[in-house]
């Protein structure tokens, strides 16, 4: 299994059009999930998490830039192509951000929880990807940045949900891996419905539309250019939705 | 009567309260979910302004979205139609977006507050765009023009209002330009181009215009085209905004200007390819401001009246806006605080109040301030735990310490009351610092806003100084009072404040009036005193990629994470212990 991904790992980060592409990609991710960090520290009552949670979200900040940083220079090194976004993006899924995850809604255990597993995703990812990126040393050297601090932000939440919930720390680590799974699933589930909908709406688009687009044409052929004038009754009634 | 407005579902959804004819609280949902541009219905900013004004939902008599969902939905699903066999994503992102939320407000909005369904009204999106502009104005008679990027189907309207003493208030808008022919969709098309992000970057392309020359605006003019009767028309062959959920513009349009900016490269206005795309920013600015300042001209000519209410995003264009108040012939220019999208959960709740219940007319408060008021006490608490010292301080110990950190080139983050309604920090959530020198702009981006270096910064200014470091013309002060005018710095000015001057000699000032923000004017003059320049720089205060702050916890950790030096909290103030420690930078000169 490892060693399939490690192939998957190194087909995805071989090529320098895609490389950028991830790169810049993770820029965003990190800088969102710095904002996440950031709405933790303001939420949290607690004076120690917020200042950890503060230097964190700068962790975040800073690896948002060097990722973005990188991504430009080998973007530059490149031919003028078509922009490779999103089309590898369930392969190299790096971090999530906390996009999933309501912070306002989270308590701290739960979200010292949440964000432990998710910086221990991240710091085992970026291992893969350093063990990939011999070719270009100096993307190697960004992800080996990134990683260390990553190793820290594992380390702290860890060591402060030992700290804020000493005897339900356990629990809480595993109802945050459940709910990593629950994201999953509804991450694929959603991708799933999103497909099979588009399967159906293509079908009526193109079997049912294809009438009512005659008709819609021939109505846009009869409109006129430039002003139109706005019955007075449009000025008036507002119980209507149409 | 008790009226609930709110918009939402597209960007910057906010809800707003009006009471017996008055605002009494108004607010963007992203102030306080923290997530910039927020578009999701607004429950935050609703349960904030019904707190606010001690209310339950079944204690309201109306409530009021800011558009007509089943119209919108007409126009999208009618677009779609209209491209095929070209929109079949666009065709089956438009059914499950639309079917799948958007359409269903009533249900949504009984589901949410548990208000009986009769009690949902709807005005439509241009309308609560001109009662936003109009009802809120300090005028009794004006024209009214609203320009975006689309409501329903209208994408610009015309008409005028009335408010008499003893009769009824009429809104009355005469006619619309009809989707897809958009000034707001022309521009966000040309900011996508740039390598912007729709909706939020078109504030940098007005930027960005003025470093280069308008040598393509007759290729401009061939995608903006004028129509006969007066209006325009979009060359739907450069576009594809109203046929793909993905893309603006069309190959031709790429044919016509260039390849466009990707969204992660720099530009460097240096080179070539730097230079091209600010010419074509300023291209497109010149259009744009050209077609503007012809439409209000016929409306000038038409109505015969002196005052112009202008609403919808396009409104937020401050270079346009004072071209519109120099050559159209209106005297006086009124735009509000938030004449985009937000601003309509007002302005539908102002319409319903005023036309469909017919209630009185009231003068709204001239001030922007209808959001969350400051807890000072969060600071003492956050300072406390941080081993910070906190400084509570009378009112001329404040501003003579404020003075002082601004005269020593120190940066201050500066609360003060209640927060803004609209995308501008107007005094009550601000960054401020000195504007004399350009090494502080370039502090400030990169330091503390993260953001590109042609962006610039906006003065502040009081209105008894106003005219003897900006060219105001008449009308100016008022346009500049929310910051919606771009006027030259006097020449001999420009180098005293080269922070806050553009490179094409301009700024976009806020005039304040002391009724409106009596600290921050106290400040202003004190800080003429010392240095005789009582003009400060005036950015918000946020983060790149924030909202700007709500709560004082949120102002101090931009505090901490940025490089502002001092926080200012009502009449509380913390400073960087390296700030503290260290020996003053530099003197004003």
């Amino acid at each position: 299994m490892r060693s399939l991904l490690s192939l998957v790992h190194w087909w995805v980060w071989r090529d320098a059009r895609r490389r950028a592409t991830n790169l810049l990609r993770f820029a965003e991710v990190e800088a969102d999930g710095g904002r996440d960090i950031v709405r933790a520290a303001e939420q949290t009552r607690d004076p120690v998490l917020r200042k950890l949670f503060l230097v964190h979200a700068l962790d975040e900040q800073r690896h948002a830039e060097l990722f973005r940083e990188r991504g430009r220079a080998l973007m530059a090194q490149l031919p003028p192509g078509p922009d490779g976004g999103g089309r590898t993006q369930w392969l190299a899924p790096g971090e999530r951000g906390l996009d999933d995850l309501r912070v306002e809604q989270e308590r701290d255990g739960s979200l010292l929880a949440f964000l432990h597993l998710s910086e221990k995703t991240a710091a085992r990812d970026f291992a893969h990807y350093v063990d990939v990126l011999g070719h270009d040393p100096a993307t190697r050297e960004v992800f080996e940045k990134v990683a260390h601090d990553e190793a820290f932000h594992m380390t702290y939440t860890h060591a402060q949900l030992l700290r804020v919930s000493p005897e339900g720390h356990g629990r809480l680590l595993w109802m945050a891996r459940l709910r990593r799974l629950w994201s999953l699933y509804l991450r694929f589930a959603g991708a799933l419905a999103g497909l099979i909908g588009a399967v159906i709406l293509t079908l009526q688009y193109f079997i049912l539309v294809p009438p009512f687009a005659l008709l819609a044409r021939r109505a846009q052929a009869r409109e006129p250019l430039g002003w139109v004038a706005i019955p007075e009754q449009r000025n008036g009634a507002l119980t209507r939705q149409y | 009567m008790k009226i609930l407005g709110v918009s939402a579902h597209y960007h910057d959804a906010a809800a707003a309260l009006v009471v017996d004819g008055l605002p009494v609280a108004a607010v963007q949902e992203e102030r306080l979910s923290r997530r910039k541009n927020d578009a999701a219905f607004p429950m935050g900013a609703i349960e904030w302004c019904l707190d606010q004004a001690g209310l339950r939902p079944e204690d309201l008599d109306a409530v009021v979205f800011y558009e007509r969902p089943m119209l919108k939905f007409d126009r999208i699903l009618t677009s779609a139609l209209r491209a095929f066999p070209h929109s079949r994503r666009a065709f089956a992102h438009a059914m499950k977006n639309t079917l799948g939320e958007k359409a269903w407000v009533r249900g949504l909005i009984t589901a949410q507050l548990g208000v009986r369904r009769d009690k949902i009204l709807f005005t439509e999106h241009h309308q609560s765009h001109a009662a936003a502009a109009f009802l809120t104005a300090p005028t009794r008679r004006a024209a009214i023009l609203t320009t975006d990027g689309v409501g329903e189907w209208a994408t610009t309207t015309v008409g005028r209002g009335e408010r008499p003493a003893d009769g009824p208030t009429r809104i009355i808008l005469d006619r619309e330009v009809r989707f897809p022919h958009s000034l707001g969709m022309f521009y966000s098309t040309f900011t996508a181009y740039l390598g912007f992000a729709i909706n939020e970057g078109e504030y940098k392309v007005m930027g960005l215009a003025a470093y280069g020359r308008p040598s393509m605006v007759d290729q401009v003019r061939k995608v903006l085209r004028r129509t006969p009767d007066g209006a325009f028309a979009l060359d739907l062959d450069y576009f594809e905004f109203h046929t793909s959920v993905t893309r603006s513009f069309s190959r031709r349009f790429v044919d016509l200007f260039g390849p466009p900016r990707l969204a992660h490269e720099p530009i460097d206005l240096e080179t070539a390819e730097g230079r091209r795309f600010a010419d074509i920013a300023a291209s497109a600015q010149q259009v744009l401001e050209e077609v503007l300042v012809d439409l209000t001209r016929r409306l000038k000519r038409e109505t015969g009246l002196p005052d112009l209410c202008l609403g919808g995003g396009v409104a937020l264009n401050g270079v346009a806006n004072t071209r519109i108040l120099a050559e159209s012939g209106f005297e006086r220019l009124f735009v509000p605080s938030a004449p985009g999208d937000a601003g309509s959960a007002l302005g539908a709740a102002l319409y319903a109040d005023r036309i469909h219940f017919g209630n009185p007319d009231r003068d709204i408060p001239d001030h922007p301030f209808w959001g969350p008021e400051l807890d000072e006490a969060d600071l003492a608490r956050l300072a406390g735990e941080d081993g910070l010292p906190l400084q509570i301080l009378d009112e001329p110990a404040l501003i003579d310490l404020s003075v002082e950190d601004l005269a020593h080139g120190r940066v201050v983050g500066w609360m003060d009351g209640a927060l803004e309604f609209g995308p501008r920090a107007l005094g009550h959530r601000s960054i401020l610092t000195a504007p004399h020198d350009l090494a502080m702009r370039d502090r400030l981006n990169r330091d503390i806003k993260y953001r590109e270096e042609f962006r610039p910064f906006a003065p502040v200014v009081p209105i008894e100084a106003a005219d003897r470091f900006f060219v105001l013309p008449p009308g100016g002060a008022r346009l500049a009072r929310f910051m919606s005018g771009v006027f030259p710095v006097r020449a001999e000015w420009r180098e005293r404040l080269a922070a806050v001057t553009h490179v094409d000699g301009t700024a976009r000032v806020q005039v304040l009036e002391r009724d409106m923000a009596p600290r921050l004017h106290d400040l202003l003059l004190a800080y003429g005193r010392r240095s005789g320049v009582p003009v400060l720089l005036n950015t918000s205060f946020n983060l790149a990629g924030e909202p700007i702050v709500n709560r004082v916890v949120e102002g101090y950790s931009t505090f901490r994470r940025s490089g502002i030096d001092v926080l200012v909290a009502g009449r509380s103030r913390i400073v960087k212990r390296a700030v503290a420690q260290a020996a003053p930078r530099e003197e004003v000169a």
